[in-house]
């Protein structure tokens, strides 16, 4: 008995606003205080007062911040020899919880806001392009020297600006800013727009490529990739990867194609390589050493794909138009009659009666039904 | 008839719009055989490797799959010594996936994809799947040796050494039906 009321006793003093409700301390209600929160908690113990058997009900912020941690502090309990010690392993559990959840961050001192909003000023607001709505992400845009638009996106902490901001721009190359509790955003401005400078032949470069030839890879790229795959003739493609340094050097390429293409191409640039010049551009220089023109995007109409057949490709057969449509509205994919009984009928999973078929779409595989004209049975 | 409009179709497709990676062409304007070139994904074993297949449009396409198999030799746990490939959506349903919803760049991008992640699961060659399955740098390391024997040949002979073009560059393009000469070497890697 003694040995309980020590408890108790202990319970008292170690955790004053949490108050015993009943006679035997078996159910306990009030408060963790932590990180100038209280959370409210109510723990009852079964009447052996066997920790492993307790619940513990948590209020709403609580159960929030401890999201994920139902596991360990299971654990605990199973460990725990009494409430008191219980309570501590709660306690560290809670602190590990909040130290990884920012929804209970304080927001950042007025400070922070002011300076970030002078800083902006100094700027100009015409070069803020976005900002977040807790104010701790901004972009801001910049324009190169041949006009070429940047996004610079900065992520803030609290501390700003004695803690620099967290700074990425889409560039080739790796990139960081210098930072002193002194420093403002002109300074990052000035950073990146070095940077730039430094970039701009191969930008220039690049676009060149882009806009001359044809590039198939990638569909739009972005200011950091350094790879084109560049058509060469049907089917077949270089593709080259630049030195962001040294955009004009002969760059690392491979062909793709098939070998009697390929192969001259190949013996051309083994046989030409003395002649590049990185004086003269990488597009030239190319042209120069492959003997060829690059072709320009070829125009091939991108017809409206929707009206055609799903599985001949093509809207006229003979002289059937796609007439069956996948009912699903979602799909809608339109079928010859002829070009779905022929895929129906091989599979397992039709079945005719009559002159209706029963199946499923090649496209969402949703229920389709196919009903077969006379003419064709 | 469909398999006419529709390889045209395909044709077009795949020189205006090829996917990442990968291209694909006929082999001498014949109608039924096509020959593609798959990039090794980075960051696999197959990197910097260019692999070649053979793909055959058979004569009910696109009611069957097309035929595709690697002609350059790799190292996978669902790709056999005949460069066979065990890939659902290359059979007719109900064993297989096969619709006519799918074409050839569909399932070309389902081989490079497949390449980057096998599928031990469903092993073709055994050993290279337990391999791959128990003891990945084992696997990984041979995969690397493959494609480096098999599949990089191409990648050499750009670096201007033109001795290496005398050589017919046939490892990689040559049909290797029944012929097992350039299999030789596996052995020692296991």
């Amino acid at each position: 008995m003694s040995e309980i009321s020590g408890r108790r006793a202990s319970m008292l003093r170690q955790w004053p606003l949490l108050v015993p409700q009943d006679l035997h301390g078996r159910v306990y209600d009030g408060f963790l205080s932590l990180q100038d929160k209280d959370f409210r908690l109510r723990i009852i113990l079964p009447s052996d007062l066997q920790l492993k058997n307790a619940k513990i009900q948590c209020s709403w912020p609580l159960k929030n911040a401890l999201q994920g941690y139902e596991p360990i502090l299971k654990q605990r309990l199973q460990q725990s020899s009494h409430l008191p010690s219980f309570m501590m392993e709660l306690k560290t559990i809670l602190e590990a919880a909040l130290k990884n959840t920012n929804a209970l961050q304080i927001p950042p001192a007025p400070q922070y806001y002011s300076c970030l909003v002078k800083d902006i000023e100094e700027l100009g607001w015409d070069k803020l392009s976005f900002v977040d709505t807790d104010f701790s992400t901004i972009q801001l845009k910049v324009e190169d020297s041949s006009g070429r638009e940047h996004l610079i996106t900065l992520r803030f902490t609290a501390r700003y600006p004695n803690e620099a901001p967290d700074c990425s721009v889409d560039l080739p190359v790796p990139f960081s800013i210098s930072w002193t509790p002194k420093s403002s955003l002109c300074n990052i401005v000035n950073q990146v727009e070095a940077t730039l400078e430094s970039l701009k032949d191969f930008w220039d470069t690049l676009d060149e490529i882009d806009k001359k030839t044809w590039v198939l890879e990638p569909e739009k790229p972005t200011r950091s990739s350094t790879m084109r795959r560049i058509a060469l003739g049907s089917n077949v493609s270089i593709t080259i990867d630049l030195d962001p340094r040294h955009p004009t050097m002969l760059p690392e390429c491979y062909f793709l194609g098939a070998d009697h293409v390929v192969n001259p191409l190949r013996e051309k640039l083994n046989c030409n390589i003395d002649l590049w010049d990185p004086e003269n551009g990488l597009l030239q220089n190319l042209k120069d050493v492959l003997e060829i023109d690059f072709p320009l995007r070829s125009n091939l109409e991108k017809a409206d794909f929707s009206m055609d057949c799903g599985i001949c490709y093509s809207y006229r057969l003979e002289s059937a138009i796609p007439d069956q449509v996948c009912d699903d509205p979602r799909c809608g994919q339109p079928f010859h009659q002829a070009c779905l009984y022929e895929w129906l009928r091989g599979l397992p999973s039709s079945r005719q009666s009559f002159n209706v078929m029963y199946g499923e779409c090649p496209y969402c595989n949703k229920p389709i039904t196919l009903k077969l004209s006379t003419k064709r049975s | 008839m469909q398999r006419t409009l529709r390889f045209k179709r395909e044709l077009q497709l795949l020189t205006a719009e090829p996917p990442p990676g990968i291209t694909c062409w006929q082999h001498e304007d014949k109608t039924d055989d096509l020959r593609a070139q798959i990039v090794g994904g980075s960051g696999s074993p197959y990197e910097g490797g260019i692999f070649t297949l053979e793909i055959i449009i058979p004569e009910r396409y696109p009611f069957e799959p097309p035929k595709i198999s690697f002609l350059t030799p790799i190292y996978h746990p669902n790709i056999d010594s005949a460069g066979r490939i065990c890939l659902d959506i290359l059979k007719l349903p109900p064993k297989g996936a096969w619709r006519p919803a799918l074409n050839i760049s569909t399932v070309l991008t389902s081989i490079q994809l497949l390449m980057s992640e096998p599928n031990p699961d469903d092993p073709l060659m055994a050993d290279i799947s337990s391999e791959f399955k128990y003891n990945r740098t084992v696997f990984v390391s041979n995969a690397r040796k493959w494609t480096e024997q098999h599949a990089m040949a191409k990648l050499q002979a750009t670096k201007a050494d033109s001795k290496e073009n005398a050589i017919p560059t046939g490892g990689t393009s040559q049909k290797r039906k029944g012929e097992d000469v350039s299999r030789g070497p596996k052995k020692s890697f296991k």
